[in-house]
Formats: C-alpha cells, structure tokens, sequence
C-alpha cells in the first residue's frame, strides 16, 4: 500500500515539479517580456520624447523667428540625419499650409500645400486647441504605410503660428527603434484605434500567441497599442531535455520503486513462509515425542527441545550451554558416554544410532537410541551434531517380551517330542519344522519340498478330507486327515495329524504334527499279545477246571469201589470177615461203578449238544470274512492279501462259522510266518479251484519261514507248535474239523519260498 | 487219654464209608465226619491218632479246618487227600504244617503206610510230650538257688567258680548241686544236662 501511496505521491510531485517548472518558466518569460516590451516602450518613448523636445525646441525657434531661411531646412535635415525612424520634419502655418519641409525632395510634404485632410488636419488643430505637442491619430500614407505624425504648436503670445510636425512611419520605427535581439525573440506589432494591425517587425507570426503582453502607447496615447508575442524556440529544447530527463528520472524512481515494492512484497512473502516454515518446524519439533538435542563443534549443548527436556527431566536453561560431562548421563556409563561422544566429535556416529543410558534428573534410568546428524550453519559450515534422541525402554521391552515370548513359545514346541511342520500349499515348501521333527529327517529340512523331506512317511493327500488349496483364511483351522503310519526308514510309527491353518503372513497353511506311537502301538501289541496269552491261560485254566472236576467227579467212585475192594482183599486175606459184611461192601462198590459210568455219560452228551450245523457255504463269502477279520493283523505287519476265487465255484457242504475259523487260523498262521520276510515279499494269496467234480480246494500261500519235511506231519499232532505261545491245538483241531467235514487238511512248501496249506471240502452231503 | 483213632472228614459219603471199610480190614479205629464244622465239635486236644482230610469240600475247606487246628494247638497229624491240580494248595498245606498229602486216586497201600506212620509218629510225639512234661514239673520243684546253681552246672562251671559266682561257700554249693540232681533225678552231669536242654528244645 505504502510504495503504491509513495508512487503515486512521486508520481504527483513530479508532475507539480514540471508543472511548477513550466509555471515558473512562463511566468519568468512573461516577466521577460513585459520588461522587454517596457524596455522597448521606453526606448520608443525616449526617441519620440526628443523628437518631440527637438520639435519643441524648432518651435520656440520658429515663434521667435529665428529658423527663417534655411536655418530650418539645416536643422532638420540633420536631425533626420541621425533620427533615421523619423521619415519626415515639416513647418506647417496656422492654417495648414506647408511652409518648409525636409527633405525636400519627397513629393509627400511639399510646401505650400496644404495638410492632408482629416488626420492632418485634426492633429493640427488639437495642437492649436491644446497648445501642447499632439500626436494625430495612425493612418495609412499612400507612400509609407501607416503614419503617425507628432504636432508641435508654434505658440507666439496668444497667436498660434501654426505647427512642426514630425512623420513616423510606424514600419520605420520598428525598424529602427527596436534592436535586433528583440525582433529575433518577439513578435511586435501595433495596432492603431479600432484593433487596426498597423504594423508588425516580422511577416511571420509565432503559432502560439500564449506568451503575448500588450500595452497602451503613450504617448501618441491615441489608442495605439503594442503588441508583442515571443517566439518560442529558443529555450524549448533545452527544457524538453531537463522534462524528459525528469521524465526519464522519475520513470527510473518510479520503476525501482516499482521493483523495489516487488522486491519487498518477494520478501515478505519469503519471510511469511519463512515463518509459516518456521511455526511449523517448531511445532513439529514440539509435538514429537523424539528429543532434539544440537552441541557444538566443542562438545557444547546449543539447543534441545521440549521432548527432549522432558525427557530428562532438566529444564532447558540446565541443559544449554552445559558440557560433558552431560547431567542426564547415566553415572554407571560414563565412560561409554564419553566414548560416544567422542566418536560424534570425530565424526563418525554410527548410522544406526547408538543405544545408551539416559538418567532422568529423579534418577530413572531408561535406555535411548541416539541418531546424529552434523549440523550445516547457512555458510554450509559444519556448526556442530544435531541428535535425535529416542526413548526406546517400553520398545525394548516389548522386544524382550516378545522375544521372551518367542522364546516360550520355541522351547515349548523344540520341548515337544511331536514332529512338526508347516508347508506351504503352493510350493510345497517347509516353513517351519521343529527340533523333533528336524531329528528324523535332518536339520536342513527347512526351505526343503515336504513330499521329498518326508518321502518315508508321509499320507496321501489325495486322501485328505479337504483340497487345502482351495481353502479360504476364513475356513481354517480345518483337520485334513488322521492317520496312523509308519516310518519307512526308522521303523517308528506315527500318528499323523494333518491340519489346514492360517499362517502368520495370512495364507493358509498345512500343518502336520506327527505323533510318535510306536511306544503305542508296541504297547497295544503287547497287551493284545498279553490279552491272547490270557485268553489262553483262561482257556487252559477252563479246560484245567473242567477236567480236574471231571477227575474229581470221576475219581470219587473210584477211589470209593478201590476203598471197598482192597477192604474186602484185607479182610479175606486175613481170613477175618463175615459175608454179609463182604456182601454189602461189594454192593457198595458196584453202586459207585454205576455213579462213574453216570459221569461218563454226562460227559458225553455235554459233547454231543456241539454237534456241526452243516449247509452250502460259498467260499467266496468265507474268504472275505476271514479277510475282514485278518486284515487288521495283516496291516500290521505289512502283509498284502491276494485272493483269486473263480466265480462259477459252487457251494461248499460244510459248517461255515468252522471253516471260518479253519481259515482264520491258517491265514493268522501265514501272516505270522511272514515276521522276518522283507516288508516287499510279505504276501499273502488266498486262493479256492474245484477239486475234481466232489470237492473244493482252498489254498493258503504264505512266503514266510517254511516248514521243514521232517516237521510236516508234526504240526497237525496235538501239542506240538513253533510259535513261542502256540498252544499247540490250532492245527491239530483244524485237521480234526476238517476231516470232521469229510475233507483233508494238508501243508506243502511253497515254490517261491513258504508254505502252502490246502485243505478241502465236499460239494454234497455224503 | 483217648484211644488212638483215625480221623475221617470227606464230604463225600461212599469215600467216607469205603475208607473206612479199608481201614478197619486192618485193625485201625475211625471216626468219620461229613464236614469240618462236624469235625470241630467234636474236637478235643485230647484226639490222638490222626486227621484224613480231603481239601475240597463244600463249606469248611480243609485248609481252614486246618487253621482252625492249629489256633487250637492241635498236635494231630494231618494228611490232606487232593484232587487233581491242588498241588499247589497241598504244598502251602505242608508248610503249615500238615504231615503228608496224597492225590486222588491214591493206592491204597500207600494210604495205609502214611496213615500208619503218622499214627506211629503221633504216638511218640505223645511219649516225648509225657517226658517233657514230668522234667518241667521237677524244673518247677527247684528253690531259686538252686535253679541259679542248675544254670552254672548246665553253664559248664566247676564249683569253685559257681561259689565265687554266687558268693557262697563252695560247701554250700555243693549240698545246692547235690539236691539239684536229687530233685532231678539224674544220675550224672550229663544226664542233668540232657534234661534240661530237652526241656529248651
């Protein structure tokens, strides 16, 4: 607003300036020209007031008479002579008549004529009514232009003796009157009564008549008038420089003070920003929660924030200007303090800060991490280390939380004796395996494809309960599958569980813990082993008990009739007895015969109630039976069941729960030979033909141990077994069943190694 | 004192009857019974002889019976008849105490020989009982003094030391130690000393 105002203001000083100038220039030419004009006036006037003292002087001379003669004709000739602007001296009488005239030789004024009419002749008689020198009124004479013309009275007593009259001719006066400088520099003209331009120094007129002055010619004081207007050529160009140089002048101030407003305006704008910049870097500085703190190339505090006090705890006049040792060093660590220091001196901070001790001014200590950076004054000169200091106790510990928390977390799952790891669904990469899971299948597992790392023991996916790779996050955690399984390589048996679940990047995952059973499953074993062995003993313990009471029952009357007997015996051979005594012992005895042969006939219909129930028996139906109750052995122990039954066989006649467990037995038989045959050979073939048109003929390969010649016919003997809890009975009772059935039970090497066992049975009842 | 008898408990009646007909063929006395409950009824201490006892029976087995017995401070022998595999209980019988066992079907003639000597072995013991009996009762007739000097004798010490010991006249000991031999009626040291390490055993 200002350097508009100032502008604006220059801009009308100026103008007044020039105004003033020009103002002043007039009025000092004006001044000029009036005295010139009053100067030329008055050298005009003089002229005319000797003319006039001159014809004064020629009059008192003509009134005493003294011109007569050619005193006059001398006289004024002479004085024309000198006073060139005067064209004209004549004598004129009281009536008008020319009595003498110089020159002579003009034609104009000759004596003895008469004053031309009117202007003459008025100007004569106002002399001679006057008395006193009259200038007639301007006229225009056929010979010299306009014409003034001055009457002197010629007074003698009271007579009027007539008149000297003197001619001006106004072009002449001009000529002669007015000096050369002044036509060069004014206009002059005269105008006579009625505005009548009656003569003028130069034809050409100035353009404009501003610069003009006018005044009344007095004498003739007839209304004649000079008029003058200066030519202005003279000083114009000088004065057009000096304006144009103010002109130029002020346009230069106006434009520096143009730019120097923008200049101004530029600054202030830099400095508004420079302030905004300012405001906001110190609210910045303010709000943060980080510590500033700046010291000198000596080690000097020379600046620290709000965050960085109040962090501390010192205020900040306590803090600036002090020097290390530092107030908030933590006393504990001063020499690493100093060290660190020392290292920022020098120059070479680490990059990635350094973490220190800080004591608050209560005595806290918390840890920091300081960032520095040099500090550039605007010379570019480095002026000192500007830190940032960043409270990190709560972060550090969170990180040892974390970390503790890491830490549980892995010694728990390295604790665990499970396997586990987790692969991605894509790649099929391990993401993470634990240390039990890294101890069965090395500890570069990490990283690794999960097919090939657990090619040993691994389920098929195909047989998952869900494509996991077309789970969503949402869908998880999900259970794929649950298996048990064992370990090619190790032998161990695992439970494995396969799970879907989120990883911690968010994509879903397979998780596979693996659980080993073996301990389990050895277990299981062992009591199913225990469990047959008890179930033996209770079947022996049963037998045991029922044929001790059977020996019991039986010995009674036994022993009862031997009592009896060797009474009778003792007392015959001592001759001692009476025969009704005798008599009645024998009766007794012969009655516990008949108790015994009761027992014995007990027995025997107790043995006949278990008679076969006999009918056709598909033996494709048997088989598969059998095979449904073996094949939990036969997984076990890694055997594979191969069955060929030809479809048109007909119908055994036979009791199908016995050959169920004929067929049980020899197929428990073979799988158990098998236990030290490698896992590939372990198979077992079951097979059924016709057997000629009346029987049928089921076989039994196994690939085990075989059966030595010599012991063939042995195993089907009563008691007699291989196996370390063989009871001995099975093939003994099978071939009792068997034959029981009209059929023949039979072993034979097998070709490939093993045994094959046969036996058959009828087509029809016999 | 009774008669020595043979003591039969069997539940079963014709073995009952039948071993007693064999028994008697050869002179011997018997008592039958058809249950242990019977048998303690009519129990005494005064039974000599010996107890036939088969171990399966119904109600009182012939393992309790025995107990019974022994809480009884019976002195009967005992045989224990066992069926077929009762070994086992029949062993565990033995080292209770019983005499013998015989498993059915037993032969006679060895039933008769085991029956017989524990009778025979039942009467000594009745014999040594007796004996026992009489050198306690004449242990029991000594003065305290005396019974002190019986201990020196026994200890093997010479009179002069059983005086020293006591603190009496060796004169003095020997009237103690010749009423001592007197009272129990031994003929020589040895005989005295005999008496009383029976007495111990």
């Amino acid at each position: 607003m200002m350097p508009n105002i100032a502008v604006g203001a220059f801009i009308l000083a100026m103008v007044a300036l020039v105004w003033m100038l020009q103002t002043r220039d007039f009025d000092q030419q004006m001044a000029t020209l009036a005295r010139d004009v009053q100067w030329a006036e008055q050298t005009l006037r003089l002229h005319m007031q000797s003319d006039q003292e001159f014809l004064q002087e020629l009059a008192r001379d003509a009134s005493d008479g003294q011109i007569g003669g050619g005193k006059f004709q001398a006289r004024a000739t002479q004085y024309l002579a000198i006073n060139p602007h005067l064209s004209n001296i004549a004598w004129a009488d009281a009536d008008g008549i020319i009595r003498d005239a110089a020159p002579i030789k003009t034609g104009y004024w000759n004596i003895g004529k008469s004053l031309a009419p009117t202007e003459q002749e008025q100007g004569l008689i106002a002399a001679r009514n006057s008395g006193r020198p009259m200038y007639g009124n301007a006229y225009i004479s056929e010979r010299s232009g306009p014409t003034l013309e001055l009457f002197v009275p010629i007074p003698h007593g009271r007579n009027f003796l007539g008149a000297m009259v003197a001619t001006y001719p106004v072009s002449g006066m001009l000529r002669h009157l007015v000096p050369a400088w002044f036509s060069e520099k004014y206009h002059l003209s005269f105008t006579g009564a009625g505005n009548r331009l009656l003569a003028e120094n130069s034809a050409a007129r100035p353009h404009d008549e501003g610069l003009s002055y006018s005044l009344n010619f007095d004498p003739p004081g007839n209304g004649m008038q000079m008029h003058v207007v200066a030519y202005r050529t003279d000083t114009s160009l000088a004065k057009i420089l000096s304006i144009l140089l103010i002109v130029g002048l002020s346009l230069l101030v106006v434009w520096s003070l143009w730019s120097l407003r923008n200049s101004l305006a530029r600054r202030i704008r830099a400095e508004d920003a420079l302030r905004a910049e300012s405001n906001f870097r110190k609210a910045m500085e303010e709000s943060m929660p980080t510590g500033m703190r700046a010291i000198d190339m000596h080690g000097r505090i020379t600046y620290v924030n709000a965050a960085f006090c109040k962090m501390v705890g010192h205020p900040q006049e306590e803090l600036i200007g002090a020097t290390a040792p530092f107030p908030y060093w933590n006393p504990e660590d001063t020499a690493e303090h100093w060290r660190n220091l020392q290292r920022s001196l020098a120059g070479e901070p680490p990059r990635s800060g350094i973490e220190s001790r800080f004591r608050r001014k209560n005595g806290e200590v918390f840890d920091v991490r300081l960032y520095e950076a040099p500090l550039v004054d605007s010379s570019g000169r480095q002026a000192g280390w500007m830190a940032s200091i960043h409270d990190i106790t709560e972060q550090r510990r969170a990180r040892a939380e974390l970390e503790a928390s890491h830490q549980r977390f892995m010694a728990v799952l390295e604790g665990l004796d499970t396997a586990i790891y987790v692969a991605d669904l894509e790649a099929d990469e391990i993401l993470f395996a634990n240390k039990a899971f890294k101890n069965i299948y090395g500890y570069d597992a990490v990283g690794r494809n999960c097919w090939q790392v657990t090619s040993a023991c691994h389920p098929d996916p195909a047989r998952f309960m869900a494509e996991a790779r077309k789970l969503a996050p949402h869908q998880t955690p999900l259970e794929l599958h649950d298996t048990e399984l064992q370990n090619g390589v190790n032998g161990h048996w695992y439970q494995l569980r396969e799970r879907a679940i989120q990883w911690v990047d968010g994509r879903v995952v397979r998780m596979e813990i693996a659980t080993d059973v073996t301990d389990r499953m050895n277990m299981e074993e062992l009591n199913n082993k225990q469990l047959e062995r008890l179930e033996q003993t209770s079947r022996l313990v049963t037998m045991g008990e029922m044929a001790s009471s059977l020996a019991h029952e039986l010995n009674q009357p036994l022993s009862a009739i031997a009592n009896y007997n060797m009474g009778c015996v003792n007392r015959l051979q001592a001759n001692d007895y009476r025969p009704e005594e005798l008599l009645a012992a024998m009766q007794k005895a012969s009655a516990q015969a008949e108790r015994a042969g009761k027992i014995i006939r007990r027995v025997r219909d107790f043995v006949k109630k278990s008679e076969p129930n006999r009918g056709a028996v598909e033996i494709a139906d048997v088989i598969e039976e059998v095979i449904g109750f073996a094949e939990m052995d036969a997984r076990k122990a890694g055997v594979r069941i191969g069955v060929s039954v030809p479809p048109d066989l007909p119908a055994a006649y036979a009791d199908k729960i016995m050959i169920e467990q004929v067929l049980l037995n020899l197929v428990k038989n073979g799988i158990e030979a098998m236990h030290d045959t490698p896992r590939s050979e372990r198979e077992l073939a079951l097979s059924a033909r016709a057997n000629g048109k009346d029987f049928i003929e089921i076989k039994v390969a196994d690939r085990g141990h075989g059966v030595l010649v010599e012991q063939r016919e042995k195993l089907f003997a009563p008691f007699y077994t291989t196996k370390p809890e063989g009871m001995g009975m099975g093939l003994n009772i099978c071939r009792s069943i068997i034959e029981f059935h009209h059929g023949r039970l039979w072993a034979v090497a097998n070709s490939g190694g093993g045994s094959v066992f046969s036996f058959t049975l009828p087509v029809n009842p016999r | 004192m009774t008669e020595p008898r043979v003591h039969i408990v069997d539940d079963d009646e014709a073995m009952r009857d039948s071993l007693k007909w064999l028994l008697e063929s050869r002179g011997l006395k018997v008592e039958l019974y058809p249950s242990g409950e019977a048998f303690l009824d009519a129990f005494d201490n005064s039974f000599c002889g010996c107890l036939v006892l088969d171990v399966r029976m119904p109600g009182m087995s012939g393992l309790d019976l025995h107990e019974q017995l022994d809480a009884r401070a019976s002195t009967l022998p005992v045989i224990f008849i066992t069926g077929h595999g009762d070994v086992p209980m029949a062993v565990s019988a033995l080292k209770k105490g019983a005499a013998d066992f015989i498993e059915k079907p037993f032969n006679n003639q060895d039933m008769l020989g085991l029956i017989e000597s524990c009778m025979k072995q039942d009467r000594a013991a009745a014999a040594k009982r007796a004996e026992n009996a009489s050198v306690t009762q004449r242990l029991d007739s000594l003065t305290r003094r005396e019974r002190e000097v019986l201990g020196l004798i026994v200890a093997g010490k010479l009179n002069k030391l059983i005086a020293d010991e006591l603190r009496i006249s060796i004169k003095t000991v020997e009237v103690h130690r010749s009423r001592v031999m007197e009272k129990m009626g031994a003929a020589s040291v040895a005989e005295l000393v005999q008496l009383v390490l029976k007495t111990q055993a």
